[in-house]
């Protein structure tokens, strides 16, 4: 015990002190806060200041149209109408087009007897944001145009399809509603998610990589004079463990006091309101230290067959699957987080921490839940820790060349 | 009292016998080699000494007690693979072999402050190692091995790599050690430094003790047959009868006398020809008796 605390404490002294951990800390809430950044400020300026023209055989269905892009402020869009529209028209718009002076046009035909056409022309064929305002601008001038028709009056016509926002509200444990948005609680399950699988992947190499820098400088030899084997292996995990708690706890107090500023009160109110709650709170670090373990155990008895960092790496994409499985059902834990589905995928040990998160983010699944994924990790984590342990023992004195699978099998029957 | 004894230890490795039927003893106050060329299971028999890996068969027992991981702090061992973590400070890691040996802290720091300064690497124990020569990072292993200040010196070639000054350094350690009652084990396939300082020893080939026992005892059983000699005159002597090879420098000749050849004849023979300045007959060197101890099949 006393070797164990000793080189838990080398461990986590020496990554604590290093420039990696003071790198990673600042780095990574940056990397995040640029991430969601770009991605809110492209999306707001996805689809504004276009140079739109609406060229249509109708001058009441064109003015509506440009009435409804205009409607939109945020968009700050510049709409010519063109109507009634001939042939010669579309060519001039084209060569407008072309010549950059428009960023597109919408040509709407009216096919005697037939629903009107609609073809949407521009420099840009993935700008499906423009599209869908013009979409949305078109059919609302159609179906207003066709109420009024029927004899609807303006006044009534636009009452009935006046947009209604829809506001969510999320019933917390205790009972109590709060304001939320399905869209913001599903994102902080997903960042939640991300952050947990990028901890316990970078802790989990990082302990892979110690044993190798350990294996390459010969340092083995002396250590195993003094302390056992399994010392060692557990000495390692904890250290490398605690100081990836230390970063999530420095993340944590970062945030908890940057939420706390005046510069985040439009995060904690309004319709983009968070809510961290105290489950949240304590289920991350225990699902980092889970999966941070079932990694970091499979990866410690894998590095001890390889010679370098370069052959460690061959297995780097074994570690990823769980990652790209757990968020390739990301569809799946949308439409229905509670299915069984989702439910089976949350509780298959290597998933089970991203997907828990995952989860999280649409509804809070049920203690049971809880309780049955985490006892299902450890069982995995004590299985792949005595396999690892028995490649370790072995593997840390074989210098020379990577261990084959034939003789990673023969280790574990020496052990 | 035994400080290690190994009993008809056997070790192999698959299809491969490493260690092959070893028993060793080592008293206190011992200087003990354990001679024989790379890849003749030195190491291996090393590591079963210090629980790095376990006996096939056989018995290990330190200070008189079957093998247990109690007695590892009594023991200091310096690998043949020499490692040390290179980012991290010397004194800081000095002071983690230490607490892994069982010294607190400040014991630590104090002993590895006094060693560094009997070492004379005081000014480096700041720096990290990285920062190090090689040869003083092999000291800075030689005080982890030793600052716990065991009663049973394991080194597994430990002057490898080692300038002379540095070497006579470490050699004139182990002497310091051996006159307070350390047994000391030391692995090399240098045979001519063994000569010098081991009391006992035993010689290994692929895995089988080929030679044991005190120096002078292994010596004396084999017969003084090879002779140096100084002249000044003819040198028609060497194709004497006593005589079975004879290489001829200018006036120094190393001659190997035939079987049953009578030495002193031969001087006399020389003496009749050619002013004698030199004439020795010398004792074979542990490498020419593990050579004929192995039938010429050494691979050294």
């Amino acid at each position: 015990m006393h070797n164990l605390l000793l080189v838990a404490k080398r461990e986590y002294l020496e990554q604590v002190r290093g420039r990696a951990f003071r790198l990673t800390t600042v780095l990574v809430p940056a990397l995040f806060a640029i991430i969601i950044g770009v991605g809110f400020l492209s999306g707001r300026s996805t689809g504004a200041n276009k140079h739109l023209v609406v060229a249509a055989p109708d001058t009441v269905l064109a003015n509506d149209i440009r009435d409804q892009l205009l409607a939109d402020k945020s968009a700050k869009a510049t709409v010519e109408v063109i109507a009634p529209a001939g042939g010669e028209d579309r060519d001039a718009l084209v060569k407008r087009v072309s010549a950059k002076e428009i960023d597109g046009f919408l040509w709407i035909e009216q096919p005697a007897g037939k629903d009107p056409v609609a073809t949407y022309e521009s420099q840009s064929s993935g700008d499906f944001v423009t599209e869908a305002k013009l979409s949305s601008a078109l059919n609302h001038s159609l179906i207003q145009g066709r109420l009024e028709q029927r004899g609807v009056k303006q006044s009534e016509a636009d009452a009935l399809l006046a947009r209604i926002e829809i506001k969510t509200l999320q019933v917390n444990k205790e009972g109590k509603v709060v304001k939320s948005n399905a869209q913001t609680s599903f994102w902080k399950g997903y960042v939640m998610a991300i952050l947990l699988s990028m901890t316990t992947m970078i802790y989990g190499m990082n302990v892979a990589r110690s044993i190798i820098q350990e294996k390459t400088s010969r340092i083995f030899e002396v250590m195993l004079s003094t302390a056992k084997p399994s010392d060692l292996l557990a000495g390692k995990l904890i250290g490398v463990g605690a100081v990836g708690l230390t970063q999530i706890a420095i993340w944590v107090v970062a945030a908890v006091a940057l939420l706390s500023t005046a510069f985040a009160a439009p995060l904690m109110s309004g319709d983009l309101a968070i809510h961290f709650s105290w489950v949240e709170g304590v289920l991350f670090p225990l699902y980092f230290v889970l999966g941070y373990l079932l990694y970091s155990s499979l990866f410690a008895g894998l590095a001890a067959t390889c010679e370098t960092e370069q052959e460690l790496q061959m297995y780097t994409p074994l570690a990823a699957v769980p990652i790209w499985l757990s968020f390739s059902l990301i569809v799946l834990i949308i439409n229905d987080s509670n299915s069984v589905w989702s439910i089976a995928a949350s509780m298959f040990p290597p998933c089970a921490p991203i997907i828990m998160f995952l989860r999280m983010g649409s509804s809070m699944p049920q203690p049971w839940e809880f309780a049955l994924s985490i006892s299902l990790m450890i069982v995995s984590i004590i299985g792949v820790l005595w396999v690892s342990t028995k490649l370790y023992r072995v593997g840390i004195l074989m210098y020379g060349k990577r261990a084959t699978l034939p003789e990673m099998l023969r280790w574990l029957r020496y052990s | 009292m035994s400080v290690v004894e190994v009993l008809g230890v056997t070790k192999a490795y698959r299809d491969k016998v490493a260690v092959n039927n070893l028993s060793l003893s080592i008293e206190p106050g011992q200087m003990f080699g354990l001679l024989g060329p790379n890849g003749s299971g030195k190491t291996s028999s090393i590591r079963m000494m210090i629980g790095i890996t376990f006996p096939d068969s056989g018995d290990i027992r330190l200070f008189d007690e079957p093998f247990s991981r109690k007695h590892l702090a009594r023991v200091g061992y310096l690998p043949e693979e020499r490692g040390l973590y290179k980012k991290m400070k010397v004194l800081d890691q000095l002071i983690f072999m230490g607490g892994l040996h069982g010294l607190s802290p400040e014991e630590a720091k104090k002993r590895a402050i006094a060693w560094a300064k009997k070492m004379d690497i005081a000014g480096s124990l700041l720096k990290k190692t990285e920062e190090l020569s090689k040869g003083m990072q092999q000291k800075i292993q030689f005080i982890a091995a030793l600052m716990h200040d065991p009663d049973l010196i394991i080194m597994d070639e430990p002057f490898s790599g080692l300038d002379p000054v540095n070497a006579t350094l470490l050699q004139d350690t182990l002497l310091e050690l051996k006159a307070q009652g350390k047994a000391i084990l030391f692995s090399t396939h240098r045979m001519d430094q063994v000569e010098k300082l081991c009391d006992s020893i035993a010689l290994i080939h692929q895995g089988n003790r080929v030679l044991s026992g005190k120096v002078r005892e292994i010596k004396s059983r084999y017969k003084r047959d090879r002779v140096v000699m100084e002249f000044e005159g003819s040198a028609e002597f060497l194709n004497g009868a006593e005589i079975a090879e004879a290489k001829n420098y200018s006036g120094h000749a190393e001659i190997k006398l035939k079987e049953g050849g009578d030495a002193q004849k031969l001087l006399a023979e020389a003496a009749s020809m050619a002013t004698i300045y030199r004439f020795e007959l010398v004792e074979p060197s542990l490498e020419e008796i593990f050579i004929q101890a192995v039938g010429g099949k050494a691979d050294a």
